[in-house]
C-alpha cells in the first residue's frame, strides 16, 4: 500500500512537469494561436543555464533559479521577436510561425551542443535525497517540492487569466485579434509577454526535472511531445486543463509500468495506445472550455 | 504537367551532379588513407567523440614515428549523424576515396548497416568500440572485425566477480536504446545459462522522467543483486536515483557504460559501492604511458573511451605493417592473423587477437571489475571471467 | 502520346545518371530519389489534402518490413509479396484513417505521432519476426524474370517508382478528386454543402498516400539490404515535413526541390563546417521560412524580373 501512495506522489510530481510544459504551450497558444514545439528546447537552454548558475557558479538554489527564470523570459521574448513577429505582421499563414519555431528548436539544441559539448551536465539537488516516511505516506522531498511549486504556479496562472484585467486581455486576443486591437489592447505587448512567460514556465519545469535526469542536449523533443500530449488530454480551453492532463498522463504511464503484467518493452506502448483511444473518444480534452473555445 | 516533371528531373540531375565532388583524382601515392565513420551530431556523440580523439592522437603519434611502411597515415573522418542509412553512404564515400580500412565509431546499428557496404566492396572494416554481440554474427562478413568489449564478455566478468556470492535470484534493468537492448539480451542469456533466476526485468523508456515504478517492482521482487545493462546516461541516472530514493540496498553490477567519467559529475552521491566492468586498468603500464602522452599532447585527461580509439588505430597500423602492402586482401589476412597484440586497454597482461577464425578480438578475460568509492572510480578488484 | 514520350524521356535521363555515377554518389542519388518519392506523396497528404500526419514513415517502414518478411520468412514469390505488402498498407491506413476522420488539425497530428512511436515499439519488441532492435539483414532481392536487379539496374527501379508516383499524383491532383481534397482542406463545411463526402475524401487521400509510402518502403528495403527501427523513426517524419514546407506545400515541383535541398544540405555543409552543420541547417530553415512563408516555390513565383 505504501508502494502505491509513494508511486502516486511520484507520478503526480512527474505529471506536474508535464503540466508545466503544457501550460507553457497554453500561455503562448491562447493569444497567438501558435503552437510552439520549441518549449522542450527552451527547457534545454534553461537546464544548461541552471548548470552554469547552480553547478558552475554554485549560487544558492533560489538565487540561481530566479536568475535562470528571468533569463528565460528574455529568451522567450527574443524567440518571438525573431521567429514569430515578422511572420505574423506580414499576415503569413498560421502554419508559418509554427515551422519557424521548429527551426528555432533545432537552433537551440545545436547551439547548446556546440557550446557545452555532448556530455550531460549535472544540476545539483535542492533537497538532496531526503524523503519523508510517515505511516503509509512516503515521498521524496524533491517530489513534494515539485508539486508545491507547480500548484503555486497554476494558482497564479489561474488567477491571472480569470481575475486580472491583463489576463482577460489574453482571452480577448484569443477570441478575436482584430476586435481586441480595436479595443485598445496592445497586441505586440501581449504576444511578447506570452512568449516570455511561456519560456519562464518551461525553464522552471526544466529546473525541477533535471536534478533527477541531468541536463543533456537531446532532452527537448521528448518533453515537447509529452507536454503537448498533456495539453490535448486536458483540453486547451481552461488553464486547469494543463494540470489535469499532465497528471493523468503521468499516472497512466507510471501505474501501467508498475502494475500491468506485460513484457517490459511493451509497457511503453500502453500510454501511446491510451492516447490514441482517448483522442478518438474525446478529442477536445477532458475539460470543456468555458464559453467559446480557443 | 510533364514539362514540370522534365524541369524537376533536370533540376535533380544537375544538383546531384553538382554535389558529385570530384573524386580523389591524382591521389598522391604517399599517405595511407584510413576512413573513420563517427557521430558528430546524433545520440552516439558523447561516446564517439572521445573515441575519435583517441584515434586522431594515435595517428599523430604513428606519423611522428615515421608512419606505416614508410608512409604517413591519413585519417578521413566522416559524420554519419548517428543514422544507419547515412553510415552506409559514408562507407561508400570512404571506399570511393581509396580508404584501405573503414573504422566505425558510431552506433552499433550504424556499424551494422555500414557492413553491407564493406561486404559488397570487400573492404576491411573494423570497430574498436562497439560492444553489440550480434555485429559479427548477424551478417557473415569476413571483412569485419570488432575489438570492443562484448556484452557477453562484460556479463561473464561480472558473474565471475560475483561467484563467491552464489547468486540465485537477480533483477535486470535497461533502457530502450538498441545497444541497451542488445546488452540486456547478452546479460539475460548469460544469467540463464548460469541457472540464475531473473526475478524482475525492467525497462526505462527514453525520455522518462522517473524510474520509480520500475524500481518499486524490483524492490517488490526482492532480488539478491541488480544488473544494470543500460547505456544511456539520463536513464541510468534515473535508475540510480530511484534506487536511492526507494532505499534499495542490494549490490549493483553494471555494464561498461558506468565506467564513463560523466557519472562522477551527474550522479554524485549515487555511485558508492557500484561494481562495474571496465576495459581500462589505470595501473597497467601501457595505459599509464598513454595517459601521460595524451595529457601532454592535448592538455586534457583521457579516459577509457579515448583508449579504444587509440588501440583501434594502432591495431590497424599493425595489420597494415604485417600485410606489407595496402592491398585489401593482404590487409584482411593480416588482420585476421592478429595475435597477442598489446594495447592500452584491458586488464594487465591481456591482449587482442582474432584466433580460430573469430572476428571478435577483445580478450574475454581482459575486462576488470572496479568499484565506485564515494563518487570516484576505485581500484580494480577483479580480473577476467574465469 | 506526347506525355508518354515525355515520361519515357524523364525516366531515361534519370536512369542514365544512375549508370554514370560512382558507387558513393549512386548511393546518395538513390536515397535522394526515395526521399523525393516520399515527399511527393506526403505533399499530397499535407499540402493538397491538408492533413497533418506524422505516420508517413510508419507506412514506409510497414512496406519495407512487410516485403522482407514475406519474401524471406513466408517464402512468397516477389510479385505476390509486393501485392500483399500494398494490401497490408492499405488495410492499415484504412484502420487508422476511418476512425481518424473525426479528428482534424493537430489532433490528427498527435494521433499519428503516437502511432509512429507505437510502430517503433512494435519493431523493437517483435522478436524473431522483426529482428528486434537490430533489424533484419542478410537478404537480397530475388531475380525478376531471370534478371538480377542490382547496381545501376536497381536505380532504374527507383526511378520508375518516383516517376510513377509523380504522374499518378499529378493526375489525381488535377482531377475532381484533387479539387475535392483542396475544398475539404480549405473549408470542410462548404465542401460538404457542395455535396462532397468529407470523410470519404479524407480516408481515400490518407489511404492512397500511405500506400504510396509503403510502396516506396518496399523499394527501399533492397537498397542497403537492411531494415532496422532507427531508419523509420520520428525524426525522419519531421524532416519530411520540413522538406515539403520549404519546397512549398501543395506544389509537386516544390516537394522535389525541398527534398533535394534538405537531403543534400548536410552532405554539402559537413566538409565545409565540420560538425556545426546541424546548427546551420536550423538557421537556413528559419531564414527560408522568414523570407518566404510559401517556401522556395513562393520565392520563385515572386521573382521580380517576371513579366507578369
Amino acid at each position: 500500500m505504501q508502494d502505491l501512495i509513494e508511486l502516486l506522489i511520484s507520478a503526480t510530481a512527474g505529471g506536474c512537469i508535464y503540466a508545466l510544459f503544457a501550460l507553457s504551450y497554453l500561455v503562448v497558444l491562447r493569444p497567438t494561436g501558435v503552437i510552439n514545439f520549441a518549449v522542450g528546447d527552451w527547457g534545454t537552454v534553461a537546464a544548461f543555464g541552471g548548470f552554469l548558475a547552480l553547478s558552475e557558479a554554485a549560487l544558492p538554489w533560489p538565487i540561481g533559479m530566479a536568475f535562470v527564470i528571468i533569463a528565460a523570459f528574455g529568451l522567450g521574448w527574443l524567440t518571438e521577436r525573431i521567429a514569430v513577429r515578422p511572420l505574423v505582421e506580414r499576415g503569413a499563414p498560421v502554419l508559418a510561425p509554427i515551422l519557424a519555431l521548429l527551426g528555432m528548436l533545432v537552433i537551440f539544441r545545436e547551439a547548446v551542443s556546440v557550446a557545452f559539448g555532448p556530455d550531460p551536465r549535472p544540476i545539483p539537488q535542492p533537497f538532496g535525497y531526503g524523503r519523508i516516511e510517515f505511516g503509509l505516506l512516503a515521498a521524496s522531498y524533491q517530489s513534494i517540492f515539485i508539486i508545491g511549486i507547480t500548484a503555486s504556479v497554476f494558482v497564479g496562472a489561474w488567477y491571472f487569466f480569470e481575475r486580472t484585467l491583463a489576463g482577460r486581455s489574453f482571452e480577448a486576443v484569443a477570441l478575436d485579434r482584430r476586435a481586441a486591437a480595436l479595443m485598445g489592447i496592445n497586441l505586440r505587448r501581449v504576444t511578447s509577454f506570452a512568449f516570455g512567460a511561456g519560456a519562464s514556465i518551461a525553464a522552471l519545469a526544466a529546473l525541477l526535472l533535471t536534478p533527477n535526469t541531468s541536463a543533456h542536449y537531446l532532452m527537448g523533443i521528448p518533453l515537447a511531445i509529452q507536454g503537448f500530449t498533456a495539453l490535448v488530454i486536458g483540453g486547451v480551453g481552461r488553464t486547469e486543463g494543463a494540470l489535469v492532463g499532465g497528471i493523468i498522463l503521468a499516472l497512466a504511464e507510471q501505474l501501467t509500468m508498475r502494475y500491468v503484467p506485460i513484457a517490459p518493452g511493451l509497457v511503453q506502448g500502453v500510454p501511446l495506445l491510451l492516447l490514441i483511444i482517448f483522442l478518438l473518444v474525446r478529442p477536445t480534452g477532458l475539460l470543456a472550455a468555458r464559453g467559446a473555445s480557443a | 504537367m510533364l514539362n514540370r516533371a522534365l524541369t524537376a528531373a533536370t533540376l535533380v540531375a544537375s544538383l546531384a551532379l553538382a554535389c558529385a565532388a570530384p573524386l580523389a583524382t591524382a591521389q598522391s601515392q604517399t599517405p595511407i588513407r584510413i576512413g573513420i565513420i563517427t557521430d558528430r551530431v546524433g545520440p552516439a556523440k558523447p561516446y564517439a567523440e572521445p573515441v575519435t580523439l583517441g584515434a586522431v592522437f594515435a595517428a599523430r603519434e604513428i606519423n611522428a614515428k615515421g608512419g606505416v611502411l614508410g608512409r604517413p597515415i591519413e585519417l578521413q573522418i566522416e559524420d554519419d549523424q548517428g543514422r544507419p542509412d547515412i553510415s552506409a553512404t559514408m562507407a561508400r564515400k570512404l571506399v570511393d576515396a581509396g580508404a584501405v580500412m573503414i573504422v566505425s565509431l558510431s552506433l552499433s546499428t550504424a556499424t551494422q548497416q555500414a557492413q553491407t557496404v564493406s561486404l559488397e566492396t570487400k573492404t576491411p572494416h573494423f570497430t574498436p568500440s562497439n560492444s553489440g554481440d550480434t555485429l559479427t554474427t548477424q551478417i557473415a562478413n569476413p571483412w569485419f572485425w570488432q575489438s570492443g568489449p562484448l556484452g557477453s564478455a562484460q556479463v561473464a566478468t561480472l558473474l565471475s566477480y560475483a561467484r563467491a556470492r552464489n547468486l540465485k535470484r537477480v533483477a535486470l534493468i535497461t533502457e530502450t536504446s538498441a545497444l541497451g537492448q542488445m546488452t540486456a539480451r547478452s546479460f539475460r542469456e548469460a544469467l540463464q545459462r548460469n541457472q540464475i533466476e531473473i526475478v524482475a526485468e525492467e525497462v526505462v523508456p527514453g525520455g522518462a522522467t522517473t524510474a520509480e515504478p520500475q524500481m518499486q517492482k524490483i524492490r517488490a521482487a526482492n532480488p539478491e543483486a541488480l544488473f544494470m545493462a543500460g547505456v544511456v546516461t539520463p536513464e541510468n541516472v534515473l535508475m540510480l536515483r530511484a534506487y536511492r530514493q526507494l532505499g534499495l540496498k542490494m549490490p549493483i553490477l553494471a555494464s561498461y557504460n558506468m565506467s564513463v567519467p560523466v557519472y562522477s559529475s551527474v550522479a554524485k552521491g549515487l555511485l558508492d559501492g557500484i561494481a562495474f566492468v571496465d576495459a581500462f586498468d589505470p595501473a597497467r603500464p601501457e595505459a599509464k604511458r598513454f595517459s601521460e602522452a595524451f595529457r601532454k599532447d592535448s592538455g586534457t585527461e583521457p579516459y577509457n573511451l579515448h583508449g579504444y580509439g587509440y588501440d583501434g588505430i594502432y591495431l590497424v597500423a599493425d595489420a597494415i605493417r604485417r600485410a606489407g602492402s595496402t592491398d585489401k586482401d593482404k590487409i584482411r589476412e593480416a588482420m585476421q592473423a592478429t595475435r597477442g597484440f598489446v594495447g592500452v586497454m584491458g586488464a594487465q597482461g591481456s591482449t587482442y587477437g582474432f584466433a580460430d577464425g573469430r572476428r571478435t578480438g577483445f580478450d574475454t578475460n581482459g575486462m576488470v571489475v572496479r568499484v565506485y568509492e564515494q563518487d570516484q572510480q576505485g581500484r580494480v578488484v577483479h580480473t577476467g571471467s574465469r | 502520346m506526347k506525355s508518354l514520350l515525355q515520361a519515357a524521356l524523364v525516366i531515361a535521363i534519370l536512369s542514365a545518371i544512375g549508370f554514370l555515377l560512382g558507387p558513393y554518389h549512386t548511393d546518395i542519388y538513390r536515397k535522394l530519389l526515395l526521399w523525393i518519392a516520399l515527399a511527393l506523396s506526403y505533399n499530397f497528404l499535407f499540402g493538397v489534402a491538408g492533413q497533418v500526419a506524422f505516420s508517413h514513415f510508419t507506412f514506409y517502414g510497414v512496406g519495407a518490413y512487410a516485403i522482407v518478411i514475406l519474401v524471406t520468412q513466408a517464402g512468397l514469390p516477389l510479385p505476390l509479396a509486393a501485392t500483399a505488402g500494398i494490401v497490408l498498407c492499405v488495410l492499415l491506413a484504412l484502420a487508422v484513417a476511418i476512425p481518424a476522420t473525426r479528428l482534424d488539425g493537430f489532433y490528427l497530428a498527435l494521433a499519428t505521432l503516437a502511432l509512429a512511436q507505437l510502430f517503433i515499439v512494435f519493431l523493437n519488441e517483435g522478436g524473431e519476426l522483426t529482428g528486434g532492435s537490430g533489424g533484419l539483414t542478410s537478404y537480397r532481392l530475388p531475380d525478376v524474370g531471370g534478371i538480377t536487379l542490382s547496381g545501376p539496374r536497381y536505380t532504374v527501379v527507383i526511378v520508375l517508382l518516383v516517376t510513377f508516383t509523380w504522374i499518378l499524383l499529378a493526375r489525381i491532383d488535377q482531377s475532381w478528386f484533387g479539387r475535392a481534397c483542396r475544398a475539404v482542406r480549405d473549408n470542410p463545411q462548404a465542401a460538404a454543402a457542395m455535396g462532397i463526402d468529407v470523410a470519404r475524401t479524407r480516408v481515400i487521400a490518407y489511404a492512397l498516400t500511405s500506400a504510396l509510402a509503403g510502396l516506396a518502403g518496399m523499394v527501399y528495403a533492397f537498397v542497403d539490404n537492411t531494415v532496422s527501427p532507427p531508419i523509420f523513426g520520428l525524426e525522419n517524419a519531421f524532416l519530411l515535413l520540413f522538406m515539403v514546407i520549404i519546397g512549398g506545400s501543395g506544389s509537386q515541383i516544390g516537394s522535389v526541390i525541398g527534398a533535394t535541398v534538405l537531403y543534400l544540405l548536410p552532405f554539402v555543409l559537413s566538409p565545409l563546417i565540420g560538425h556545426h552543420h546541424a546548427l546551420v541547417f536550423g538557421v537556413v530553415m528559419l531564414l527560408v521560412i522568414l523570407a518566404q512563408p510559401r517556401g522556395l516555390t513562393g520565392l520563385w513565383a515572386a521573382r521580380p524580373w517576371r513579366s507578369r
